[in-house]
């Protein structure tokens, strides 16, 4: 188990840029003769496109993130861990957690903004109301409305 | 068993009730509600509701040679007055001794809600007919004008069974819930053809045309929206000149005005209890653009967010 994890970490430092050169080439020389390390290589290439974006030609991708979820021991209850990096794990939180993010996003909304705070009526906008309702269809008085404050995607306040 | 024809013949004109009627047909419903609001002489008094609030105003109505004279009163609340006539529209709002008078830019008023040529609406609205009903003692059919699309709110007048005179209006949202009601209590129809006794024409300040050389221009308008008033015009109790464009697909009407900035304005929206009325403030350039109309959010969101600054 010590060795895997530690392949995982070499691995996940590598694509990361955090091995020195002699250490990345040591690593890549290792995965040469390593199927299995080189599957799980591509797997963590695959997680990185996905957390930039380029996940369009990433077939079952998502099985693959949830067999390694599955792999992991359920806990029933707390334990203290070492501080041992477990990347594949992290990664695929991320993964999930930008695939929900994207889900979320790609849906249509009818706004693009948050309503920040509830205002009283601005004391302006009476008269423009009163002025349209030359346009509305009768003589009502102005209606009551309710402001918020707005905020405007990629607009400068 | 020898019902059963007559159920048949029942369920297929329920059928037929429901179902968009063919664009001739459709525009002859139209323009028939449209004529009689114009071109029938007619009297009588009506209520408008939206939401808790509920006003009763006096209605007459007179053909002439040059249009159509028409006269609104309120019964309730602040006095006002609205005259209608072929030169134009004005308000007289009485305020304790003095009476203002403000010039309308538009003599749009229950029950002459559709264009004069609605033929066009069907591109964007489906007419279908509804039930029979029974308004100001009087028979008449309801008439749905439901859009196709987001960007507006739908109507159902019921149309005078012989005149076609729409008795009542109902504002609907997209889930048919009314926004605004106006409803005849009583109604006289062809009542003389004389003319309506009114005062001499108030002078008023005719509101001037917006230069052309817009320093706001509108890059993108909901489906079927264009601009159909723009004029510079002093407003009650604020200072300066606003410039007031008027955006309309022929039947809903969404107002924009321009008013000169020195700081930026705050980003603002702003809803009516029944949602009916929808605002948005944003600052364009050194201009700080109010939109809002009788129409959905979504509609005055687009033409707002669709301002540019012209460089």
């Amino acid at each position: 188990m010590n060795t895997i994890q530690d392949n995982d970490e070499r691995l996940s430092a590598l694509l990361d840029g955090e091995l020195t050169d002699p250490s990345a080439q040591r690593v890549i020389q290792q995965l040469v003769g390593d199927p299995d390390g080189r599957a799980r290589f591509a797997e963590y290439c695959a997680v990185g496109d996905l957390l930039r974006g380029h996940h369009a030609d990433l077939p079952g991708l998502t099985g693959k993130i949830m067999a390694a979820l599955e792999e992991e021991p359920t806990v029933l209850a707390p334990v203290r861990r070492d501080g041992g990096r477990r990347p594949l794990l992290w990664l695929a939180a991320a993964a999930c957690g930008i695939l929900t993010w994207g889900l979320w996003g790609g849906a249509p909304r009818q706004e693009n903004y948050a309503a920040l705070a509830s205002l009283r009526a601005p004391t302006d906008v009476a008269p423009f109301l009163a002025a349209h309702q030359d346009y509305a269809q009768a003589v009502l008085d102005v209606p009551e409305m309710q402001f918020t404050r707005i905020s405007l995607s990629g607009e400068t306040r | 068993m020898k019902a059963a024809p007559w159920l048949l013949l029942l369920c297929m004109a329920n059928a037929q009730a429901a179902q968009t009627l063919p664009p001739a047909e459709a525009v002859a419903w139209l323009q028939k509600m449209a004529d009689a609001s114009r071109q029938l002489a007619y009297e009588g008094v009506f209520v408008v509701r939206q939401g808790d609030g509920m006003q009763t105003l006096s209605i007459s109505n007179r053909p002439s040679t040059q249009g159509n004279e028409s006269r609104l009163l309120s019964l309730d609340g602040n006095p006002r007055e609205v005259r209608c006539s072929q030169t134009g529209a004005v308000t007289l709002v009485s305020d304790g001794s003095q009476v203002h008078t403000e010039k309308r830019l538009s003599n749009r008023h229950f029950p002459d809600l559709l264009p004069a040529y609605p033929r066009a609406l069907l591109n964007w609205y489906e007419v279908r007919l509804g039930e029979m009903a029974r308004v100001a003692g009087l028979d008449c059919r309801n008439v749905e004008i439901q859009p196709k699309d987001a960007f507006r709110w739908g109507y159902v007048l019921c149309a005078e069974k012989d005149s076609g005179l729409p008795l009542k209006a109902v504002m609907i949202n997209g889930n048919k819930q009314p926004l605004m009601q106006y409803v005849f209590a009583e109604v006289k129809l062809g009542t003389g053809t004389q003319k309506l006794q009114s005062q001499a024409a108030p002078r008023v300040e005719t509101p001037d045309p917006a230069r052309p050389s817009d320093v706001v221009f509108a890059r993108s308008l909901p489906p079927g929206y264009a601009r159909v008033a723009a004029v510079r015009r002093h407003l009650p109790n604020m200072p300066g000149e606003v410039a007031h464009w008027v955006f309309s697909d022929g039947l809903t009407h969404i107002s924009l005005f321009l008013a000169p900035s020195d700081k930026p304005a705050e980003p603002l929206k702003g809803v009516s209890p029944s949602g009916m009325v929808n605002l948005m403030r944003r600052q364009v350039g050194e201009f700080q653009a109010t939109v809002l109309g009788d129409a959905p959010w979504v509609a005055v969101e687009a033409i707002a967010q669709g301002l540019e600054p012209r460089k």
